[in-house]
């Protein structure tokens, strides 16, 4: 499963952080970057995540994410560039005919915009090759109250989604070297053609869910107040953490309402 | 440690009963092993054991299960969950989490033991099924046996008077299932814990168990001491004779008056009575 974004184990500072002030991180960020309008505080935000992955030693993992990011921005940029009329024209498209503008605050804006995009975009990512799943979600159920019910579901179908994919290739493999055809592009035939194998899966899916719930139930679930395994307390590199992504929101709040 | 008298159970939507009068008392530390067809209702049995029926399937009850003191029918499921620990037949969909520390924790979390307690008890389960040094692993990468060791302890973690596993071994190879099987016998001898367990491979129970109870059409068709069924060519018949070549060999032999003491239950044994049995003729 390479195209999910993984937990990468480690154990750098930014590892050993509570999940919840890990969230508080990626929500700071946000809120940072779309207060100021200057690109160079959001360029220096983009590079303290920069650092972040660099001590979690993630930035290998990083970088095809970096990469997708980049070249997202440099098109949406290069669309936009050309709509913005306001401030003096700095270079044409086409030197020779005078087309396709480019002012100086254009430039600016859509730089601006990248750096947002790059600067947002990467802290989940960072959060998620930081972290356990099942942290994040037991830090979920004991600090933000989220019901264990919920976070189980959570926890459960995280587990079987990719069991199922595989057990979906499997099936879609033994019928075609049956030669039973799946190879089409038009998706509602693709479609049409994949129902016959899902429904032998999906009873087997529902036999596997009755065995699991059995297996919960001699397990005691269900059978009232529940302890906690995980340790989810914060610590003293949380609470400092916290402090500062709050006065560099604090910050951004005051600068702009002064502007 | 387990009492089961007149029990009859029907499945709700089934016509014939799935268990019909079902007695059975198994005594504590006893290592008792259950085979016979598919079909024949040992998963049934187990689930009645364990107390999932009548608590959370629907069917018609009748008759009394007492497991450890307690009336599955009427017992909370804390009680039974701390009485009988239950392992099943696929190890994939039994363990929910993604280590292998978190899916033992899940039952004492369950009960609410706090966290202090959890951390020994993980441990020291662990340690029981031998393998304290996979704690901190991933729960996905691990070997057949090495997923019913970890669903043996987490059973065992809530302290269980008796463990009953449902065909552990039938996912596994032969090195898993031995692996499976030396564990059991190392908990029912060294820990005291009664073991019931179903098994369609009659090799294994042979050597492990003391006691073995065979079932057919939701009857208990026979049940007394390991040799003394496997003796009874009948029965050996019915439960497929090809599976269990030691037993096949021995049949063959006494047919033709080599011998009629005491049946053998594993290699070395037959292998004691063959050279008993060829002694004279080399020496001659
Ligand atoms: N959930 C169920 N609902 C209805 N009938 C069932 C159910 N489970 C098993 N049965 C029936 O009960 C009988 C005994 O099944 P089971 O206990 O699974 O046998 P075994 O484990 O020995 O193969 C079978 O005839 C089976 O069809
Ligand atoms: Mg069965």
């Amino acid at each position: 499963m390479s195209a999910f974004v993984e937990y990468i184990p480690g154990n750098s500072i930014f590892h050993r952080l509570n999940p919840i002030t890990k969230i508080l991180w990626t929500f700071s960020v946000m809120i940072v970057c779309f207060l100021t309008e200057n690109p160079l505080a959001v360029l220096s935000v983009f590079i303290v995540n920069l650092v972040i992955a660099a001590t979690g030693n993630i930035i290998r993992q990083m970088y095809p994410i970096l990469r997708g990011l980049l070249v997202f921005c440099t098109i949406l940029s290069l669309c936009q560039v050309f709509f913005i009329k306001e401030g003096t024209v700095v270079l044409y498209a086409l030197p020779w005919f005078r087309l396709g503008p480019v002012t100086d605050r254009g430039i600016r804006l859509c730089v601006l915009i990248s750096l947002r995009m790059l600067s947002t975009a990467s802290t989940v990512p960072i959060l998620l090759m930081t972290t356990p799943m099942s942290d994040i979600i037991t830090a979920m159920t004991e600090k933000l109250r989220l019901p264990y019910k919920y976070s189980l579901m959570l926890t459960i179908a995280l587990k079987f989604i990719p069991s199922f994919i595989d057990e979906m290739n499997q099936v879609m493999q033994a019928q075609m070297s049956r030669g039973y055809n799946s190879d089409t592009k038009n998706p509602f035939r693709k479609f049409l053609i994949i129902i016959p194998l899902a429904i032998p899966l999906l009873i087997t899916s529902i036999q596997k869910s009755r065995l699991l719930a059995i297996s919960m139930e001699v397990r005691g679930f269900g059978s009232g107040k529940r302890s906690c395994y995980k340790d989810c307390s914060m610590g003293n590199a949380d609470y400092i953490a916290i402090i500062i992504m709050a006065s560099f929101v604090l910050a951004g709040i005051a600068a702009a309402l002064i502007t | 440690m387990i009492e089961i008298h007149d029990l009859t159970f029907t499945y709700s939507g089934s016509g014939s009963p799935a268990l019909e009068n079902i007695n059975l008392r198994v005594a504590g530390g006893e290592f008792v092993g259950i085979s016979g067809p598919a079909g024949a209702g040992k998963t049934t049995l187990a689930l009645c054991i364990n107390g999932v029926i009548p608590h959370f399937m629907d069917g018609s009850f009748h008759g009394t299960v007492i497991v450890d003191g307690y009336d599955t029918a009427s017992a909370g499921c804390k009680e039974l969950a701390c009485s009988v620990g239950s392992v099943f037949q696929d190890p994939e969909s039994q363990i929910v989490f993604s280590t292998v520390e978190e899916e033992i924790a899940f039952g004492l979390e369950n009960l609410n033991i706090p966290r202090k307690e959890m951390v020994s008890r993980i441990d020291e389960s662990l340690k029981m099924v031998g393998i304290s040094h996979l704690k901190r692993c991933s729960t996905s990468h691990l070997s057949g046996g090495q997923k019913q060791r970890v669903a043996i302890a987490s059973a065992i973690a809530l302290k269980p008077k008796v463990l009953i596993l449902d065909e552990p071994t039938s996912e596994l190879d032969p090195q898993g299932s031995m692996e499976v099987f030396k564990t059991l016998e190392n908990l029912n001898s060294n820990h005291n814990i009664t073991v019931v367990v179903i098994e369609q491979k009659i090799q294994l129970l042979s050597e492990f168990c003391q006691r073995l109870v065979i079932m057919d059409k939701g009857k208990i068709m026979m049940d007394g001491p390991v040799k003394s069924i496997l003796s009874n060519r009948e029965v050996l018949n019915f439960l497929g004779i090809d599976s269990f070549p030691v037993a096949k060999l021995m049949h063959l032999i006494r047919d033709k008056g080599l011998y009629d003491g005491e049946f053998p239950v594993n290699i070395d044994e037959a292998f004691d009575i063959i050279s008993y049995i060829l002694k004279p003729k080399i020496l001659h």
